[in-house]
């Protein structure tokens, strides 16, 4: 099939991340050259650890590397993707960083904002002597696209973990607090998949905007619950077969997997070169979802111990009352409550 | 005197500033401009200790870790010794080696990214070595020019390394698989085979270009010393001249013996000791090696945004609360000291405490039976750029030997255990207890310290590396490491391509060429005013700092 950019994120839906772009490596460097500029990219990091550059950098097919020397503007020898600013990575330090992300970023033609960590109360992070909420509102007031990248970008993450010391929030609430109305795209995950991002700036750069759900998030990336339609130790659910001690073997559901109430692609694209994924060595603990994490922990608890998970008990949660938003999984939910609802009054009985 | 102020510090993990003030001296050949006193400011505040109040203790292990994504899996290491150590129970061997073998993966890739894309730009440029320079010229620039061939393939190779960390730990960053008491992921002879044949690659890399590079630095750096010393009519030697800090050196061990992890936990118990039987020693070295003891270690706050208290406490006693506006406080972070000195943390630490002054070590490759003779003589015990950056190339060598050694000797314990018979459930946590979590980050000693009430966490305390680093003077006014480091340094009057063109002639020219083609303003890398900041940049990032690590404070 030919690429368009109406075909774009179909595509990436039906081959995944890294198959796409080897797939389509070249009518991407097409695509890109006839754009005739670079697409600067300024990365804001705020209240963050950056895990998600460095998630980033895991990014295969094409990696890092190539993505800054090999996808060129026309013939330039010039990288489309040029970031001119990157506390973690950019060649230049201080005054001169400033200077880049205003001289250059700001007055490019095309610009993309990464945001990378909460936005917190004022006072908490300074960058360059202003306070990083300053830097947000600056240039996001400017960029043609805003990228939200990883749980605290996006939902405010682990810094906003009750009781939220910082005041840390993600940054599409941010800037409606402030009254900046531009649409965000969020890349949840802690950290954010490499896969996502890299798809996401080459959505953003070929002008496909991709479809978002009500949270935000690209549906072609987090469109899927990953218990009932993606995770490989499904079966053993069905099947009644759990986890129950750290040897063991089984669907991880009663060790606390928040699997059910997690939307992410995570079992089926897997992580680091496609090499596994939590549930594989441990838990999902639900890092793609708002509320991350004071409404996922304890993380060794049962999804259905959970004390109002979504604000919603575990009794209504069984029960389907939480709509269309966790459909299936909670259907599945109530059968297995009604199953172990049964098997107490067997006992009894 | 002026005020030279760097912020942000990039190519260093979260946001630091450095704030130096200079003095001229003058000699024959005319009037220098040095660094006369430093100051480094921690500019972000998340709380963890605070969120991590009333949760699960287990928690602990998901939560910290994110407080850094660069040293992620060593935090989710030192939050798991301190469950194991509150616990009381030990992991069995088959878990020992699978968290060193995850662990030790998790470091290679650290050290390898550190040395070439964070502190290995300046130094190629000062060595005019291009595999480190960054491939500003792309692929061509690499096949041709070699412009950037060790900093490409490393991309490679740490990525290579994190597939490791994640066939035992389910992703990198951010690896899940450890359980008090054990792990929760088992043996299997796909992971074992899958991090063999990557671990052989990654020793590859590290025997060879790492090892070549590091010694390329070393016969450059004297050419460096040459022409600095007869320009400024000073005696600089080169490198090793670069952020000597002070003669103290701390680290708390690396790599527990998978048969004898009583000697481990020792220390952790409040023993003193070395851990001599780990891959790492920990110990207190002051010029020679002196046993470690946890009672010594003390949190100063005078210079620090947090509630003054008098004297210095004990980690478990830590008493902080932030107040961003107290008088005289100039950084987030608190000032740690070990026996109230200063002590200097990261690679080079952990070397002269296991090896003293001369790292000489044979490695082989279990897979293929290639050797590397690895041999190196501290420039300065005071520790330097160039010393640091090969204390970081040998434990990529010595680590990815040990992570082939350690599967290899896993396939004996493949039907073991991989948890503590008192853990093997998800149900069991104490009702109350304490432990501490001791390890070495990549950039040095990192302590955890759990206190669990009524099986929640009731205090939770960090003392990590770039606090001990980075942090600021204490209450006898002592500097911190990195601070007293970059005293002393010349801060020329020079762009970048003017020194590289004095140092080298016609290479500054090649340089500007390359990067100013990607932007013009790059001709003024390094430059705050007119004072070119080129050297205190690679001492900071020498240290590796974390700062996001640093300033995580605090319990009330």
């Amino acid at each position: 099939m030919k690429l368009t950019r109406r075909n774009f994120l179909k595509l990436v839906g039906a081959l995944g991340a890294s198959t796409f772009i080897s797939t389509y490596k070249f009518e991407l460097q097409e695509v890109f050259a006839q754009a005739g500029d670079y697409w600067h990219i300024c990365w804001l990091e705020g209240a963050d650890c950056a895990g998600c550059t460095i998630s980033f950098a895991q990014a295969v097919e094409p990696d890092f590397i190539s993505v800054l020397t090999e996808i060129t503007v026309g013939t330039s020898g010039l990288p489309i993707a040029l970031p001119d600013y990157h506390e973690t990575i950019h060649p230049a330090s201080g005054s001169l960083l400033e200077e880049m992300k205003k001289e250059t970023w700001m007055k490019a033609g095309k610009k993309v904002l990464v945001i990378e960590g909460a936005v917190q109360n004022e006072g908490f992070c300074t960058v360059g002597g202003v306070d990083f909420r300053e830097h947000v509102k600056e240039a996001a007031e400017v960029a043609d696209a805003i990228v939200a990248v990883g749980q605290c970008a996006t939902f405010g993450g682990i810094p906003s973990g009750s009781p939220n010391p910082s005041g840390a929030m993600g940054v599409s609430k941010f800037l409606k607090q402030v009254g900046i109305n531009k649409p965000v795209i969020n890349l949840p995950c802690c950290p954010a998949h490499p896969d996502h991002i890299l798809l996401t700036l080459a959505a953003v750069m070929l002008g496909a905007m991709p479809e978002l759900d009500k949270y935000g998030r690209p549906k072609v990336f987090f469109g899927k619950n990953m218990h009932d339609e993606l995770c490989p130790y499904r079966p053993y659910y069905d099947r009644g077969i759990f986890k129950t001690t750290p040897g063991g073997e089984g669907c991880r559901f009663k060790m606390g997997c928040k699997g059910p109430v997690t939307w992410t692609d995570c079992a089926l694209r897997k992580w680091n070169n496609h090499v596994s994924f939590c549930n594989e060595t441990n838990v999902c603990l639900g890092c793609a979802e708002p509320g991350w994490p004071d409404k996922f922990s304890p993380f060794y608890k049962e999804v259905t111990g959970l004390p109002g998970i979504f604000g919603v008990s575990a009794e209504k949660l069984g029960e389907g009352l939480v709509g269309a938003s966790i459909g299936i999984s909670a259907i599945h939910l109530a059968k297995r409550l009604a199953t172990k609802g049964r098997k107490k009054e067997e006992k009894e009985g | 005197m002026a005020t030279v102020v760097v912020d942000p510090v990039t190519r260093i993990e979260g946001h630091l500033g450095i704030n130096m003030e200079t003095k001229d001296i003058t000699t024959k050949t005319g009037t220098w401009t040095i660094v006369d006193k430093a100051y480094c400011l921690t500019n972000m505040f998340r709380g963890f200790e605070i969120i991590l109040k009333g949760r699960d203790p287990r928690d602990a292990y998901f939560i910290t870790p994110r407080i850094c994504g660069v040293c992620h899996a060593v935090h989710a290491e030192a939050a798991m010794q301190a469950l194991d150590h509150a616990y009381g129970v030990n992991p069995p061997p088959a878990a020992v080696l699978i968290r060193n073998i995850m662990f030790g993966a998790f470091y290679c890739y650290d050290h390898m990214i550190h040395t070439y894309l964070l502190v290995g730009p300046e130094l190629g440029i000062l060595a005019k070595y291009p595999p480190m320079v960054p491939p500003v010229l792309g692929k061509e620039g690499i096949a041709k020019l070699n412009l950037g061939s060790s900093y490409a393939t490393c991309v490679e190779m740490q990525r290579i390394a994190n597939e490791v960390v994640a066939l035992w730990g389910g992703k990198a960053p951010f690896p899940v698989c450890e359980y008090p008491g054990g792990v929760t992921v088992k043996p299997t002879l796909d992971r074992i085979a899958g991090t063999i044949a990557r671990m052989s690659k990654v020793w590859h890399f590290a025997a060879n270009t790492m090892y070549k590079d590091i010694l390329a630095l070393r016969e450059a750096s004297k050419h460096v010393g040459e022409v600095v010393s007869s320009l400024l009519d000073i005696n600089f030697r080169g490198f090793e001249d670069l952020g000597p800090a002070y003669p103290y050196k701390l680290s708390y061990g690396l790599f527990p013996d998978h048969e004898n992890y009583d000697d481990w936990v020792a220390l952790q118990n409040g023993e003193r000791g070395r851990r001599k039987s780990a891959v790492i020693h920990a110990g207190a070295w002051d010029g020679d090696f002196k046993d470690f003891e946890l009672s010594k270690i003390k949190e100063y706050v005078k210079y620090s945004k947090s509630a003054d208290y008098s004297g210095g406490l004990h980690p478990s006693e830590g008493q902080t609360n932030p107040n961003p506006n107290k008088e005289g406080a100039y950084a987030w972070a608190k000032a740690p000291r070990y026996d109230d000195k200063p002590y200097e943390v990261g690679p080079f630490a952990r070397m002269v405490n296991t090896f003293g002054l001369d790292w000489t070590f044979e490695a082989t490759n279990p897979v293929t039976g290639e050797s590397v003779k690895f041999e190196w003589k501290v420039m300065n015990p005071e520790g330097s750029v160039i010393d640091r950056v090969a204390s970081r190339v040998a434990q990529t060598i010595l680590f990815s030997t040990k992570v082939m050694e350690w599967t290899v000797e896993l396939i004996q314990y493949l039907n073991d255990k991989i948890v503590h018979d008192k853990t093997n459930n998800f149900t069991y946590v104490p009702d109350n207890a304490e432990g501490y979590g001791l390890v070495e980050a990549p950039r040095g000693a990192l302590l955890h310290y759990t206190n669990i009430k009524n099986r929640k966490i009731a205090k939770y305390q960090c003392i990590v590396p770039s606090t001990w680093n980075l942090g600021p003077r204490d209450d006898m006014d002592q500097p911190g490491p990195v601070e007293k480091a970059l005293e002393n340094t010349w801060l020329p009057k020079l762009t970048v391509p003017e020194v590289a063109n004095a140092l080298y002639e016609g290479w500054g020219d090649t340089l500007a060429g390359a990067l100013v083609k990607l932007n013009p303003l790059y001709a003024k890398l390094n430059m705050e005013g007119e004072y070119n900041t080129t050297l205190p940049l690679a001492i900071v990032r020498s240290f590796d700092p974390c700062i996001a690590c640093g300033v995580h404070i605090i319990t009330k």
